[in-house]
């Protein structure tokens, strides 16, 4: 082997020598041969003559001795780049069109992979990741649930799947006793999550053992993130405290840079702390906001931890019906969590990208076709000198590559420029912490890329030069008699390049309707001039109630005496956002057996002017009032599906229900119903949902809705005040109008419509230019042709006709075939798709109508030059 | 003049390393040598005489060395190597195999 390297590396290196002792080796014998012939009485001549018979072609007998040496595959390497580099010097059009198309095509590419790769597939930062494991509770009514503690605690005793298991919750906190009140997000953890997942603080320590039980002393981590914003990134960090919801907490460590999780983290704090303040925790039928992540146990596959955990669900719900009533567990990898849902976007975009490429490679593969009929001349007398056929299709292959590699790099340059704006466009809960950018995987990708656009565009062009008709090709005329089988390919390459635009088209199309009529969705809500700010009251004297509702109470009454406010109020839930707590209720007069059968609705805390504030119509009765406070009759407002389910065919208003399941009712009045709202995003029905006033059910989290005559923004700054002068520590978060709600709530939709668009314009401009250059070409060959009929009397009509033909033939067979694709393609973007049907009959004609005119269009240019060929001038140009 | 037989495939590089084994030589003499032996019935193409030498010698079954020709002139001379020497044993039993097999196909006892 190294010897054959060797002796290789000899016959390159040495090339000049190695050359010239071919040279020498075969003269010897040459004359060797022609002294034998003389011997036996030839006349020189003749001699000769019999000699060169013999040898055959000169040149193609040292051509295989060098490829008998291995010089090929190094030596004719750096010859045909050499080669290779000097001709596209030499065609610098051609070359720049080759490159720019690549470009765009492994450009697109390479940016969407890197997002993709960022959001989708990099591996996250714990150890041995792909066999961790997120664990949450499912019931029939509402679907995926957070797990009870209790519950959690039996699956961690009962199971064997798991070497290991550990409760995360997410938590809040409002930080004070830095510059300004912050509201922090952060984890409660098993103390084992940690070594569980592999992660190591980078300064201080992990959590022990005994931080899991309720009482242990409060202590945190930090994100790597805090400790560089907060502290400066000082290592004497550790062991100082700050200030969490008015608690002193002792910071024990620092997170790593890399650490993420789905939510953001700026803290992590044992679960024991957490317990200490969560009084619920023992509760099995309370659900937090707990999940539970575990490692498969080695040897063990999911279906099998999936099988082991459903019969211990079973289990539970068995020996705890009032708490587990059909609850299930579902187990999902744990990757699949983080930006799961962004799945069928990225799958699309990533097939969008890749079919720009294909469109880019056609189009490549066209030019080279076109090159290779102008080069046709200079390939048939390199193989009548002796170069194999496996030669030419090398050199070609090499300047495909060479073409290839030089716009991959450009392409990289494009995606480079290109990540940022794209990174910026995606919403911050699919990015889920992942950094989008450059990186090895990445680049490998970009790297395949390359190779496959050589295959793609290279091989067939290269495989055409080297079949090259030597004898037709080096007559004089012979360029105009041998472009038969090009010609075929390059109207195949325009057709499938017509038939990808319309597949992406397509995609775009039926994305921007399903766009334009989500919408245009009735939302039950005016979001125009609405502005949304959360609040969190989580300090020690907000314990009490009648605290909780003062300071709401206050801060509207304060806001609403601000000029510009039309009406302000304050809600536990706003539109489009899904996040929400949900309770049974007990309907008056009806008596049901099995917890599951009772309505689970979602419950909202609201304050008299919600409804106008957010301008929800009022379908009967009435809405809350100030007199709806502590010692009033309890009153409730509900929806419209909650009237149509619950109430059929009666009026709700004075009817009664209670929360919880019967014990010791308190009931409470229906007064009045709502329109139904999209609470949970544009694209999803609304469900039952029952509103309280919330001077009759307190609640410490509340978002301030305030809807002005000016615009919204401008008030920030007094609401702040507002709320500083009652309380300087209350710090405001998630500051929005409503409008950027409605925005962010269809963002992904959006970024898919953005780039599906951009991606189809490509290829519409690509396929329009394939189809211009294989007419233009194709009315170039045949002006002799034309010139005869014209000569004949055809009219400029029939010449156009002709020529028109052409391109009718391809675009037809193009959309025909790109409809029968897309038809068999999109329902893989079914998910993203809202009331249009992934066949949308209307969508799919508008698409091919746009690509029957351009590509009308693409021929129409190039024909008219037909028609002033001169018949003379064509006919001596024989 | 006799009637000439063409080379079946694989037989070239035996017949060099068969005739490399008498003693070494030049391209040129190896198809002398050839056709002398096989009583001018084999003849090797000069075409397929060299890429064959070479591939020969970058297998590292022949070396090359620059001698002077009885002629006296600069000529390369081949010669066999030790895995050349056991290469000839190998692909002479195996060709011997054929043809004794083939033989009894064609002229069954």
């Amino acid at each position: 082997m190294l010897k054959d390297l060797f002796f290789r590396l000899r016959s390159v290196f040495r090339r000049e020598t190695v050359e010239s002792e071919m040279e020498e080796e075969l003269r010897f014998h040459s004359e060797r041969q022609l002294e034998k012939y003389r011997n036996t009485g030839m006349s020189r001549e003749e001699a000769q003559r019999r000699v060169r018979m013999d040898f055959g072609g000169l040149e193609q007998v040292k051509e295989e001795c060098r490829d008998a040496r291995g010089v090929s595959l190094l030596e004719t390497l750096a010859q045909d780049l050499r080669y290779g580099w000097r001709t596209l010097l030499k065609s610098p059009g051609f070359a720049a069109a080759a490159l720019f198309t690549l470009a765009l095509g492994i450009g697109a590419n390479t940016a969407i992979f890197s997002v993709v790769y960022g959001v989708l597939l990099q591996p996250l930062p714990f150890r041995d990741a792909a066999r961790l494991v997120l664990l949450h509770e499912t019931t029939p009514k509402v679907g995926d649930v957070s797990v009870s503690y209790p519950n959690f605690q039996d699956w961690r005793a009962q199971s064997h799947s798991f070497s290991e298991m550990a409760a995360v919750s997410n938590v809040a906190f409002n930080m004070t006793g830095t510059s300004q009140p912050e509201n922090i997000g952060g984890l409660a953890v098993s103390p084992n999550f940690l070594s569980m997942a592999g992660v190591r603080p980078v300064i201080g320590r992990g959590f022990t053992p005994d931080e899991e039980k309720a009482g242990t002393a409060p202590v945190l981590l930090l994100s790597y993130a805090l400790w560089q914003s907060h502290f400066g990134g000082d290592r004497r960090v550790i062991g100082q405290t700050i200030r969490l919801d008015s608690r002193t907490v002792t910071i024990v460590g620092v997170l790593p840079r890399d650490f993420r999780w789905v939510e953001t983290c700026d803290v992590i704090e044992p679960m024991g702390v957490w317990a200490t303040n969560n009084g619920t925790v023992a509760e099995r039928g309370d659900r937090g906001d707990l999940t539970v992540v575990g490692r498969l146990a080695a040897g063990v596959r999911m279906e099998q931890a999936r099988a082991e955990m459903d019969g211990i669900a079973a289990r539970l719900a068995r020996a705890y019906p009032q708490a587990n009533d059909q609850c299930g567990v579902k187990l999902q990898p744990l990757r699949e969590t983080f930006s799961g849902d962004a799945r069928p976007a990225m799958a699309v975009l990533l097939a969008a990208a890749i079919f720009v490429l294909l469109v880019a490679c056609a189009n490549v593969a066209n030019l080279f076709l076109m090159r290779g009929a102008v080069r046709a001349k200079e390939m048939a007398l390199r193989i009548a000198i002796g170069a194999s056929g496996g030669r030419i299709v090398r050199q070609i292959l090499t300047e495909s590559f060479l073409v290839a590699l030089l716009g991959g790099l450009a392409g990289l340059g494009l995606a480079m420029a290109g990540i940022p704006a794209i990174a910026r466009l995606i919403p911050a809960d699919t990015l889920a912490g992942a950094s989008i950018g450059m990186n090895g995987a990445v680049l490998l990708f970009s790297a395949s890329l390359v190779v496959l656009s050589v295959l793609m565009f290279g091989l067939a062009p290269a495989l055409h030069a080297a079949r090259g008709n030597v004898h037709a090709d080096l007559k004089e005329g012979g360029k105009t008699t041998s472009g038969g089988g090009r010609n075929r390919w390059r109207g195949l390459l325009a057709t499938s390049e017509i038939a990808l635009a319309l597949i992406l088209l397509v995609g775009a199309g039926l994305m921007m309707k399903s766009l334009y009529r989500l919408l245009a969705v009735d939302s039950g809500f005016r979001p125009e001039r609405v502005l949304k700010m959360e609040m969190s009251l989580r300090t020690a004297q907000y314990d009490k109630d009648p605290v909780v509702i003062g300071f709401w109470q206050q801060a509207l009454d304060r806001v609403r005496a601000l000029p510009g406010v039309e009406s302000a109020a304050v809600g536990t839930a706003i539109p489009l956002t899904d996040d929400h707590s949900r309770t049974d209720i007990t309907m008056e007069g009806t008596a049901l057996s099995k917890p599951s059968d009772y309505p689970h609705p979602d419950t909202h805390i609201v304050s008299p002017g919600y409804e106008k504030t957010l301008g929800i119509r009022l379908l009967r009765g009435r809405g809350f009032t100030d007199a709806d406070r502590e010692n009033a009759p309890r009153v409730a407002l509900v929806n419209a599906i909650v009237a149509q389910r619950l109430f059929p065919g009666a009026d709700p208003v004075g009817k009664r229900f209670s929360f919880g399941r019967n014990r010791a009712p308190q009931w409470l009045t229906i007064v009045g119903v709502l329109a139904d709202t999209k609470m949970y995003g544009l694209a999803n029905p609304a469900r039952l949902e029952v509103y309280v006033p919330f001077r009759q059910m307190a609640a410490s989290e509340m978002v301030l809705l305030v809807k002005s005559g000016i615009e919204p923004a401008a008030l920030v700054s007094a609401i702040r005040a507002v709320v500083v002068s009652i309380d300087k520590e209350q710090p405001i978060f998630g500051i929005a109008t409503m409008q950027e709600v409605v925005n962010a709530s269809v963002s992904t939709r959006r970024l898919t419509l953005i780039l599906l668009a951009l991606f189809s314009g490509l290829a519409l401009v690509l396929a329009s230019i394939g189809i211009y250059g294989v007419i233009s070409y194709s009315v170039a060959q045949r002006a002799r042709e034309i010139g005869i009929r014209m000569a004949l009397g055809a009219q400029r009509g029939d010449v156009l006709r002709l020529v028109l033909a052409q391109g009718g033939k391809i675009s037809v067979a193009g959309i025909a075939i790109g409809s029968a694709a897309s038809a068999g393609l999109t329902w893989l973007m079914a998910k993203l798709l809202y009331s249009v049907s992934a066949v949308d009959p209307a969508t799919f004609a508008a698409v091919a109508f746009v690509l029957a005119v351009i590509a009308m269009v693409a021929s129409y240019i190039p024909a008219r030059r037909a028609l002033r060929v001169d018949p003379l001038v064509a006919l001596r140009n024989e | 003049m006799k009637e000439r037989i063409e080379l079946p495939q694989g037989t070239l590089d035996l017949l060099i390393l068969r005739t490399l084994a008498l003693e070494p030589q030049h391209g040129w003499g190896i198809s002398e040598r050839v056709q002398q032996m096989s009583s001018d019935v084999l003849r090797i193409q000069q075409g397929s005489l060299y890429p064959a030498l070479h591939r020969l010698e970058r297998r590292g079954w022949i070396k090359a060395h620059w001698g002077t020709s009885d002629n006296n002139r600069r000529a390369k001379y081949y010669e066999l190597t030790k895995a050349g020497r056991l290469q000839l044993a190998t692909e002479r039993a195996s060709w011997q195999k054929l043809t004794a097999a083939v033989a009894q196909v064609l002229d069954p006892a």
